[in-house]
């Protein structure tokens, strides 16, 4: 009946590896998109945020921070639930880290606030005895790059179609839209108006005074990322 | 007889010979003699007598197929098909090579939709009975405990979760938190007497006027700067000193005469109390120093025993 097959080697070969790479495209494929949809909750950076993160990567936090709570009850019990591949949606890129030599900061955002993380920054063995990270405190007078952050959003509004200015589902079924300026002004403007709510909870006065003069400093847009990150 | 087992009988005994010329040697070099082995332990019997059958039985069926080969015709009915010269017998397929073969097809038919689904490893599975069993351990043994033990307790989720902001001593690490050896200190009395206070701390959405809802009625007058200083180092001093008037006058109505609250109304603010330091964990606070973040991932012993630590520390 399929002699004809055998008789055209070359079609079948053919034929055969059609099958087979539409058949792992369907299987593949949509399981694939489908894990890396974001997780009902996972909101895009703000501008602040994304240059936080600029931040964070600039100083190699992820050298000794990794921001992946795997599934075990003393990790999901010291730091919250494990981490969902969904998370990781508007990271770009992810920085799960290969290495814990401090503590992960995936949720850090639950259990942290803003005074803790200057007073931490400013030095960190003076609110944890011991610690051996150390000092940033170039952090309180370098400027944060606001614009490769804007520019940052821009890209990945256009390329990926991450959604700014869109309605996103929360997990209590509510909405929340995160801005992004329809210009690098108006961008600006938006992460002086968050600096300005995150230099409230601050006592560095030269950071406050940054702010006050439409400067954001490093320390700020860092916080506002580890804030952010829940 | 045919030939072959004459040689097959042959190689068999050579190849016995062999095996018992290379034990004879290892057992030499052991230094014990050979029936103390085989005695000593039946696995040396037993590896012994697989290796003769291993011998045996390989050269005998060996010798039958190659007697097959030497013999055997093929017969039956060539199907229609030629493959470069090469027929195929329409010959019926072995009966037990048939059954495995059905066999096989209802495995994977069971595999498929009940084995590996129903079987399968998941490592959130893993996790999920980890922690139920984290979790029935631990009402099994602390759901009831209380006292000495329940600030034990409440010591040892401090030191894992509280520790970071208000220190190993709870002192509060010069001031970048709360000092939970002391109920309030003036700064913070000052702070929620201007600012208010509504951080649900008692259960209820009554919320602390600030200093323009606050009247004096020794005056009957709002609360004034200097009643505001005397008040609060009265209050942060365990309610001694100059200000008693004024707090008689003004913060008594909710907080009592001795300072110790009034349930759904006003907080203790003489000495810490298990259910305020709950509400804190459950809802978080904001206050002069700072914002300390709800600690919901705590469960309810935990609460209570971290309450029950807090209180401890000031008594």
């Amino acid at each position: 009946m399929f002699h004809w097959l055998e008789k055209n080697p070359f079609a079948f070969a053919v034929v055969v590896i059609v099958t087979i790479a539409f058949a792992g495209l369907v299987e593949i494929v949509p399981h694939f998109a489908q894990q890396a949809r974001p997780v009902i909750g996972t909101t895009p950076y703000t501008t602040l945020e994304l240059a936080g993160r600029h931040v964070y990567i600039k100083n190699s936090c992820n050298a000794c921070h990794s921001q992946l709570i795997r599934p075990f009850k003393s990790e999901t019990d010291r730091y919250g639930h494990y981490s969902l591949s969904g998370e990781y949606a508007y990271d770009r890129p992810f920085l799960w880290g290969s290495k814990r030599t401090g503590p992960d900061l995936m949720r850090v955002g639950n259990y942290r606030t803003t005074d803790w993380h200057e007073n931490h920054m400013k030095d960190p063995a003076s609110v944890v005895p011991g610690s051996i990270m150390p000092a940033y405190t170039w952090m309180f007078t370098n400027e944060a790059d606001i614009d490769t952050a804007y520019a940052e959003q821009v890209t990945v509004a256009d390329f990926f179609g991450v959604p700014y200015n869109e309605p996103i589902p929360m997990k209590d079924g509510s909405t929340k839209i995160i801005k992004m300026g329809s210009d690098v002004a108006e961008a600006r403007a938006m992460a002086l108006a968050e600096a300005k709510l995150i230099a409230q909870d601050m006592k560095d006065q030269d950071v406050k005074d940054a702010v006050a003069n439409g400067k954001i400093p490093e320390i700020v847009a860092i916080i506002a990322y580890m804030n952010g990150l829940h | 007889m045919n030939k072959l087992y004459l040689w097959g009988i042959i190689i068999a005994v050579a190849m016995l010979a062999a095996t018992y010329y290379t034990l004879v040697i290892t057992v030499g070099d052991s230094g014990k003699s050979l029936s103390e082995v085989m005695s000593g332990d039946i696995v040396n019997a037993l590896a012994i007598a697989g290796a003769a059958a291993l011998v045996i039985i390989t050269t005998f069926v060996v010798i039958k197929y190659v007697r097959q080969m030497q013999d055997d015709t093929a017969d039956g009915t060539l199907i229609n098909e030629s493959w470069d010269g090469i027929g195929e017998y329409l010959n019926d397929i072995p009966k037990g090579w048939a059954i495995m073969f059905i066999l096989t097809l209802l495995w994977g038919m069971w595999y498929f939709t009940i084995g590996y689904p129903v079987n399968a490893y998941s490592q959130i599975g893993e996790y999920n009975e980890d922690v139920a069993a984290h979790n029935t351990k631990f009402e099994k043994e602390y759901a009831s405990i209380t006292g000495e033990k329940l600030v034990e307790m409440g010591e040892s989720v401090f030191l894992a979760e509280c520790k970071v902001c208000h220190g190993l001593t709870a002192d509060g690490i010069n001031g970048t938190a709360a000092n939970l050896n002391k109920r309030i200190d003036t700064k913070s009395v000052k702070y929620v007497i201007n600012n208010g206070s509504n951080y649900s701390l008692l259960g209820s959405e009554i919320p602390m006027p600030d200093r323009s809802g606050l009247f004096n009625s020794n005056t009957g007058a709002l609360i004034t700067d200097a009643e505001i200083d005397a008040v609060s180092a009265y209050v942060a001093n365990g309610m001694t000193g100059a200000g008693a008037d004024v707090f008689a006058g003004t913060c008594a109505v909710c907080h009592g005469e001795d300072g110790k609250g009034m349930e759904y109304v006003a907080p203790n603010i003489v000495a810490y109390t298990p259910s305020l330091v709950i509400n804190v964990l459950n809802h978080g606070k904001q206050g002069v120093i700072g914002g300390m973040p709800a600690f919901n991932r705590l469960n309810d012993k935990q609460k209570e025993a971290v309450g029950a630590y807090i209180t401890s520390l000031s008594k």
